[in-house]
């Protein structure tokens, strides 16, 4: 018998923002500080924006200070563009690139409290992959905010928003998008806390869920970053952009995935198998323990496939070792205490005594909702789909190619959620005053299907199967038959997840339902990933295949892929924009298919 | 290096559809370098999916997983088990939802309810003073940065709060508190007056007993208490 669910309440505004991180608030505080009586709501499925993934980032955020005499907007332009293995699009690496100190300075004057040199001015700093002069060396390119960046993007774009009147829904979820025609006018939204369905109907939506690194066993995203926004956008009809694009960090510490820095091995880390065998000699005889992120990350995994991994008995996690036990204390206390820190809270090790455990941990996913320059999404036949918007790492409107570069996503965030913003702005003035009228299709359904589950098997069990899988499979490395071994294995999952009973029926603050609910988000999400790795047959970014191990140029595309029915994926290409190489000008030939090579 | 703790977990439950609160208890097998979250995951997978908690970065970095551990406000994201047998000496743990808000389901807490407080506090710059050039930044000095950096590391886990001795109902809260003293601090605020009345209103730092258990329990390691003691003292009131 069908459990009656119905609609509780429905709200009308102008601008519902699905994600509340950094992205959705730079993008709320846009459209409220020019057009301050708009009715704007945001969703957030934490309990309270602060607690979005934004807040965890770090490093900084690169740009380029016009003050500066020897850095140039064109060499972060350059860097982005081979960073991102020639798959970025030029006119949005152009766009962002030059937006990037205003939105700096937007941060500052509201409050952000970034570090500062003896002048007072803001401090910078170095990250991989940003040189000056095209490569010639390290560009001090990165505002920062000491080790928490993101925090404070995350504080000062909520506070902004917050000021100028934005409304929260926190903990609820967007469950489906509303479309009128073809025109996208809201959600269907489930509020946890209480429980109950919210019809939300808008005159426009931003997407701006984040990431989906909980595809993955070993991650550094959040525990609710369950790609929610790409499986939304999959179920009404809408494609992804290059799903196969999913970067890892070589070093996560084993088990709960957090980053522990390059400069590990900077300093003169070691990397050790289960032998305490030095291996990076035999991948990189040269660079060693310092070839890139991707080099090292693809050298670990395939000592833990060849069976000289040590397996962590607490998180069944198969590792290697940091050694850093060699390295003088004057190292450990000055160089590296944070990181050091991070072994003794989470692993309870001494690192200066002690092997310390790593694995490459997911960590960032360049593919995303495909958008235009202005943030607006776009269809299978690339066109805007009227009144939807997608911004953050849920999005692509391709800054970051196949690799993105360190401190190149929260430039994304606030310079594309200014853009949303303005963009948005602009169709509120066209739209009509009153959001039209729609009515969900599948939330309700799906939902009592979940309540009606009557199966034996657990969550738990299913998405930790999933997650194994994806990254064994579909992730550090791939091959053909790896990658269909898991697309067949996660029919499989999906057919198991369906059966689910779940232990309480309840809706209220149900977290069983809600993980059942974020289940099919994260089979969808695998799905197009594998789907689109598998027909990529080459190796490209942080893309690496065993059996195409080159970047071929038959692939100088993106990919599309979408998935309406589970399984059911379909395939299909889009340009690489290259504009800024075919204008011509000078340094235009920086801009052409060039190598990347370190 | 492979070792087994046993440990109970003696959680404290509410059902809101009935309205029901009770303690129950879970035997779990954990080895030595799981945090508590983990645990919470554990018996979710293996023991009983109904128990409901929260976290989000399971870094210690968004404030999302506080809980009381043996009474002791925590991020339970942080807590690794062999610390906890260490610190508490002990196997058997009372985990049991913050008291400073209404309690939604078993250890998650309506956090939205506690915010007000931090909300009325004004967590950001009500009015900005131009800067000196335009399109520009303010300039700080590092050392003038460093009198208020501390406290703008705050992520509003609410363990301050939980454990503070003065009165919830009449004091607006450590965590609060700090948010407001940032903008005191901030050479960026031109607002002073407003903020200076909540500080100072029957709400505000004088409620303080400075008995520093809020500088304690905080896992980022701010002292808070320092922070209020300085608006206690008079320091940003222009007539005390
Ligand atoms: C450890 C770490 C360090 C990093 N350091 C850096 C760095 O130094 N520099 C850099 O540039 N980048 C860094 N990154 C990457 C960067 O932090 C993220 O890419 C970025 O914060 C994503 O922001 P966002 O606004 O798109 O998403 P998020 O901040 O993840 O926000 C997403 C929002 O959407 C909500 N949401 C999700 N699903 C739903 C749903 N179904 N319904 C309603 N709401 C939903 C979430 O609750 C959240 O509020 C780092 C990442 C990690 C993990
Ligand atoms: S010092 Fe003040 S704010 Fe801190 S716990 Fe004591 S009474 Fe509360
Ligand atoms: S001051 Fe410390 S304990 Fe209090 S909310 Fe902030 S981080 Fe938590
Ligand atoms: S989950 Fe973020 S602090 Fe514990």
């Amino acid at each position: 018998m069908n459990r009656a669910l119905q609609t509780s309440a429905t709200l009308l505004c102008d601008l519902l923002i699905i994600g509340a991180g950094g992205a959705g608030m730079r993008c709320a505080a846009e459209v409220l500080g020019k057009r301050p009586n708009s009715r704007v709501i945001a969703l957030t499925k934490v309990p309270h924006p602060q607690k979005s993934h934004t807040s965890t980032a770090q490093g900084g955020l690169a740009s380029v200070d016009p003050a500066d005499p020897a850095d140039k907007i064109i060499y972060h332009m350059f860097d982005t563009w081979k960073g991102s293995d020639c798959m970025a699009d030029q006119n949005v690496v152009k766009k962002i690139c030059e937006a990037a100190w205003e939105q700096v300075i937007w941060l500052e004057n509201r409050g952000m409290h970034f570090s500062r040199n003896q002048d007072g001015k803001l401090s910078k700093r170095t990250f991989g992959g940003h040189t000056l002069n095209f490569g010639e060396r390290s560009a001090f390119r990165a505002v920062f905010e000491a080790d928490r960046t993101g925090k404070g993007i995350m504080d000062t774009a909520w506070g902004e928003s917050m000021k100028q009147g934005v409304s929260f829904l926190n903990q609820s979820i967007a469950a489906e998008l509303l479309f009128s025609d073809d025109q996208c006018v809201g959600a269907m939204v489930f509020l946890q806390k209480e429980g109950k369905f919210a019809r939300i109907l808008s005159r426009a939506t931003v997407l701006a869920t984040g990431g989906s690194g909980q595809v993955f066993k070993v991650t550094t995203n959040c525990r609710q970053n369950t790609g929610d926004g790409l499986a939304i956008a999959l179920q009404a009809g809408l494609p992804i952009l290059d799903p196969e694009a999913v970067q890892f960090h070589p070093t996560g510490i084993v088990g709960p995935g957090i980053l522990a820095s390059e400069t590990l091995r900077s300093v003169g880390g070691i990397l050790r198998n289960k032998d305490l065998e030095p291996f990076m000699e035999h991948y990189a005889p040269k660079m060693k323990d310092l070839a890139p992120r991707d080099l090292v990350s693809r050298a670990i995994e395939t000592e833990i496939r060849q069976g000289r991994g040590v397996l962590n008995p607490d998180h069944h996690i198969e590792h290697v070792w940091i050694d850093l036990r060699h390295l003088s204390q004057k190292v450990h206390e000055e160089q590296i205490p944070e990181v050091s820190g991070f072994f003794k809270q989470y692993v309870n090790l001494d690192a200066r005594t002690e092997l310390c455990p790593v694995r490459p941990s997911n960590h960032y996913h360049m593919g995303g909702i495909p958008t235009n320059l202005s943030g607006q999404v776009l269809n299978s036949s690339q066109n805007p789909v009227p009144g939807l918007y997608a911004v953050g790492e849920c999005a692509a409107a391709s800054f970051h190619g196949f690799n993105r570069l360190g401190t190149n996503s929260i430039l994304e965030l606030i310079t594309m959620g200014k853009f949303v913003g303005e963009s948005v702005l602009e169709f509120l003035k066209e739209a009509p005053q009153k959001p039209a009228e729609a009515s969900a299709v599948k939330t309700f359904s799906r939902f009592s299907e979940y309540l009606e589950g009557r199966g034996t098997d657990s969550i738990g069990q299913i998405r930790d199967a999933l997650r194994t899988l994806m990254t064994a499979n579909v992730g550090v490395f791939r091959t053909e038959s790896g990658i269909s071994e898991a697309i067949g294995a996660l029919k499989e999952l999906n057919e198991r997840a369906q059966k689910v009973s779940l232990s309480n029926k309840s809706l209220a603050m149900n977290q069983e339902l809600m993980q059942r609910w974020e289940m099919d988000a994260l089979l969808a999400v695998s799905m197009v990933i594998a789907r689109a790795a598998l027909a990529r047959k080459e190796s490209r970014g942080a893309h690496f295949r065993e059996d195409f191990p080159e970047r071929r140029d038959e692939f100088n595309h993106h990919t599309l892929a979408s998935m309406t029915v589970f399984g059911d994926v379909a395939l299909a290409r889009r340009t690489v924009d290259m504009s800024v190489f075919n204008a011509g000008g000078a340094h235009h030939e920086n801009f052409n298919l060039i190598e990347r090579k370190y | 290096m492979e070792k087994i703790y046993k440990i109970t977990l003696r959680i404290h439950r509410y059902d809101p559809d009935i309205e029901r609160s009770w303690i129950q208890e879970y035997r779990v097998d954990a080895g030595r370098i799981l945090r508590f979250v983990d645990l919470f995951r554990k018996i979710n997978d293996e023991q009983d999916p109904s128990l409901t908690w929260n976290s989000s970065c399971e870094h210690g970095q968004c404030g999302s997983c506080a809980v009381r551990i043996n009474g002791k406000p925590m991020l339970s994201c942080e807590l690794l088990v062999e610390n906890a047998v260490a610190y508490f000496n002990t196997t058997l743990f009372d985990i049991e939802p913050l008291t400073i808000a209404p309690v939604v389901r078993d250890l998650v807490v309506d956090i939205e309810k506690a915010y007000e407080k931090v909300n009325r506090a004004k967590p950001y710059i009500i009015a900005p003073k131009p800067a000196a050039e335009k399109a520009a930044e303010y300039c700080i000095t590092p050392q003038e940065l460093e009198k208020y950096v501390a406290a703008t590391r705050c992520i509003n886990c609410f363990c301050c709060a939980e454990a503070c001795i003065s009165s919830p109902k009449a004091f607006l809260g450590p965590n609060a508190l700090l948010a407001s003293i940032v903008r005191v601090m901030d050479p960026r605020e031109q607002e002073k007056t407003d903020r200076l009345a909540l500080l100072y209103s029957d709400q505000g730092v004088r409620r303080c007993h400075t008995s520093k258990a809020c500088s304690f329990v905080c896992p980022k390691e701010i002292d808070v208490a320092y922070f209020i003691a300085l608006a206690k003292s008079g320091r940003f009131d222009p007539n005390p």
